[in-house]
């Protein structure tokens, strides 16, 4: 295990989850399906151009289903075609094919000191990282079904302003933003989990196959950004009224099939494809730090599109918004800013 | 609220599959025993930890629906509904066996159950799932056919050939991969280019989806949504079931690929069975007390059908020339 911090040598991190993007909605609602080498070659070129910014190691989780066994042929490839690499260390542990291999993953890349964590999954992934890696940095690259979170780019230019960052060429002034994120809290803390987009209170109870889709079972909805231009259920708040990623506060919204309770009906694309009319009841502005008790008496909180904690009469399930919850590598701003300071060019001419 | 029910399956359903699964463990463990004492003839693989996969997908099939196996064919017997006691004699090779003890147990089959046979030859089932799902659109009622493989099995011709020709003709026919971590000794990263089975259906156009296979609500969501689309000719899909098996890849089988404590992990941490129970009797809908007296029946039913099987007379040789050509 690397855990000796190696302050003097950027490294950054990548998690990339082999399993994004593979539930469900790929039947119900013909979503994306990323190949595996499509994933690989992704890492490929964010490995190819952090080492042209001149960063030299770079942390992976290791995984079972074909990232790590198809990137090492191909690194033998680039190896024997003389390619500039990184040097590419896979995490010393065991995959469990679980969601557990990124909270692990996420816990060692911040032991071992990398400037960021690179992150190639949908919401849930990216929940997942957030959850164990603290205040390190994350760049989130979209494999998943939904990307409500992660924004959709070029990898190579993501991998750019990492390197920018990693390589201390931006200040983390100059190249991080901070994020919102919900904290659900069942029973005063006897279980805690976390939401990058949603919390999202729907009357089935168990976990099953993970995504929701049912709009029936939906009861309410906590979003700390509502995109009107998101899929998902986020989408549900994004076109009834819209929040920004970095405004204050966020949104809660109850939902009612019932016409006596229902204020109105709305339209909206919550999965790929799939767009649904969900009963409105009322809706509400989030602010910060105020929990928000549930009503529903039984139920799941599926955190960013996934059921994850079941409750019962009884439960107290509470969700708060939390600002400035944890760093992102803005890419756009780092672009930007590192195209005005001229942080490419080669040569000073001015023209 | 405890008490109530908050599972797709009513109460009678959740007791019924717990005592399936519970059906194929118990199988497989005595027979582990008594392939270890001599007391079987040939080979026996089994399908011990697995049991979540069968029978969350056989949960939605009717006996109309047919299914072609594995070389690790006992639970997908037992979930399709073969009886226990012909195929312990079968296993046995026993007159009586569910082939008359002529097949042993790669071979048990019981087409009045739509189980149309485990099968020796790795990858065969598919073209064969193929063929059941097409005779099934053709008849229009509404059946499916399933063709199981396991992650080795998986990069045979015959399962690729079997998705093109189920894409083209719009088959409808699931494919289940099960996806237990090694093709006989062999582990996933070191046997395939690429180790997600879900990326094989994509390249014939089909969609396809991995769960976790020993989550048997997990299983039986996903494979009810997927075998709906398929009686409704929403065509062939593929699912992938994460999981593990509890005994070698045969018995006999040293193991020696398996890492260190990688059994004792699996069996207490992904063991289908302790987490049906979990989640059911956290729910409050079935008692501990309750899944123990299926456990003692389950016992006892398999006590049974190993005395029968001892019981039962070998084939004589005249036996070896019936049965040679069946037409269904």
């Amino acid at each position: 295990m690397p855990t000796a911090s190696r302050t003097d040598t950027p490294s950054i991190g990548i998690i990339a989850n082999p399993v994004s993007a593979r539930d469900i909605r790929r039947v119900i609602a013909n979503a994306s399906n990323l190949q595996i080498a499509d994933r690989v070659n992704i890492v490929l070129r964010v490995l190819t151009t952090v080492a042209s910014l001149g960063v030299p190691r770079v942390l992976m989780m290791p995984d079972r289903g074909g990232i790590r066994a198809m990137l090492q042929r191909q690194l033998r490839r680039e190896h024997n075609l003389h390619h500039t690499f990184p040097e590419v260390e896979f995490l010393d542990m065991e995959p469990t094919s679980t969601v557990d291999d990124t909270f692990l993953a996420a816990r060692m890349m911040r032991a071992a000191g990398v400037r960021s964590i690179v992150v190639l999954g949908g919401d849930g992934t990216h929940r997942a990282v957030v959850r164990e890696c603290n205040d390190v940095p994350i760049a989130g690259l979209s494999t998943g079904t939904n990307n409500a979170f992660p924004e959709m780019r070029e990898s190579t230019i993501t991998a750019m302003a990492v390197g920018l960052y990693a390589t201390g060429r931006l200040t983390p002034e100059q190249a991080l933003v901070q994020n919102k994120l919900l904290a659900i809290s069942i029973n005063d803390g006897e279980r805690r989990d976390i939401a990058l987009v949603d919390a999202v209170i729907s009357t089935d109870r168990y976990i099953g196959a993970r995504a929701l889709w049912k709009t029936e079972s939906l009861s309410a909805l906590y979003l700390t950004f509502a995109d009107p231009q998101a899929i998902g259920l986020s989408a549900i708040g994004g076109l009834l009224h819209p929040v920004g990623r970095r405004e204050a506060g966020g949104l809660a919204v109850h939902l009612s099939d019932d016409p006596a309770t229902r204020r109105l009906l709305l339209r909206a694309p919550i999965a790929p494809g799939m767009v649904r009319e969900v009963g409105i009841a009322h809706w509400e502005p989030m602010p910060a730090g105020q929990p928000f008790p549930v009503a529903l008496q039984a139920g799941v909180v599926a955190l960013d599109g996934e059921r994850e904690m079941a409750f019962d009469a009884g439960d107290r399930v509470r969700i708060t918004l939390r600002e400035n919850a944890f760093p992102t590598v803005d890419v756009a701003r780092c672009m930007q800013t590192a195209a005005r300071e001229g942080l490419f060019r080669l040569s000073s001419s001015t023209t | 609220m405890a008490g109530t029910n908050p599972f797709p399956l009513s109460r009678d359903e959740l007791l019924k599959c717990y005592r399936t699964m519970g059906t194929i463990r118990e199988f497989e463990d005595r027979l582990h025993i008594d392939f270890g004492r001599g007391d079987i003839p040939g080979f026996v693989h089994l399908y011990a930890g697995e049991e979540a996969s069968a029978t969350g997908i056989m949960s939605h099939l009717g006996d109309g629906d047919r299914i072609a196996s594995t070389h690790r064919g006992h639970g997908h017997c037992i979930s399709k509904g073969v009886d226990v006691v012909a195929m312990m004699k079968e296993i046995y090779g026993r007159k009586g066996g569910a082939c008359n003890g002529k097949g042993g147990s790669m071979h048990i089959a019981d087409v009045s159950k739509g189980m149309m046979g485990a099968n020796g030859i790795l990858g065969a089932g598919a073209p064969l799932a193929c063929g059941a799902a097409l005779a099934a659109k053709y008849r229009k009622k509404g059946e499916v056919a399933i063709s199981f493989v396991g992650d080795g099995a998986s990069n045979q011709g015959t399962f690729l050939e079997s998705l093109n020709l189920a894409a083209v003709w719009n088959l409808p026919v699931l494919f289940v991969v099960e996806n237990n971590g090694y093709a006989e000794s062999t582990s996933r990263d070191y046997g395939t280019a690429v180790d997600s089975y879900v990326d094989r259906a994509a390249g014939f156009g089909l969609p396809g989806i991995t769960v976790d296979g020993t989550d048997f609500f997990a299983v039986y969501e996903a494979a009810g949504e997927m075998i709906k689309r398929a009686r409704e000719g929403g065509g062939p899909a593929l699912l992938e079931c994460k999981m593990v098996r509890f005994h070698g890849h045969f018995e006999g089988d040293a193991q020696t690929y398996r890492g260190a404590g990688e059994l004792d992990s699996i069996r207490a941490d992904q063991d289908c069975m302790k987490k049906f129970r979990a989640q059911v009797t956290a729910a409050g809908v079935i008692t501990a007390d309750e899944f123990k007296a299926i456990d003692r029946e389950v016992l006892g039913v398999i006590e049974n059908a190993v005395k029968e099987a001892k019981a039962a007379p070998l084939p004589t040789l005249a036996d070896l020339t019936t049965d040679v050509y069946v037409t269904y």
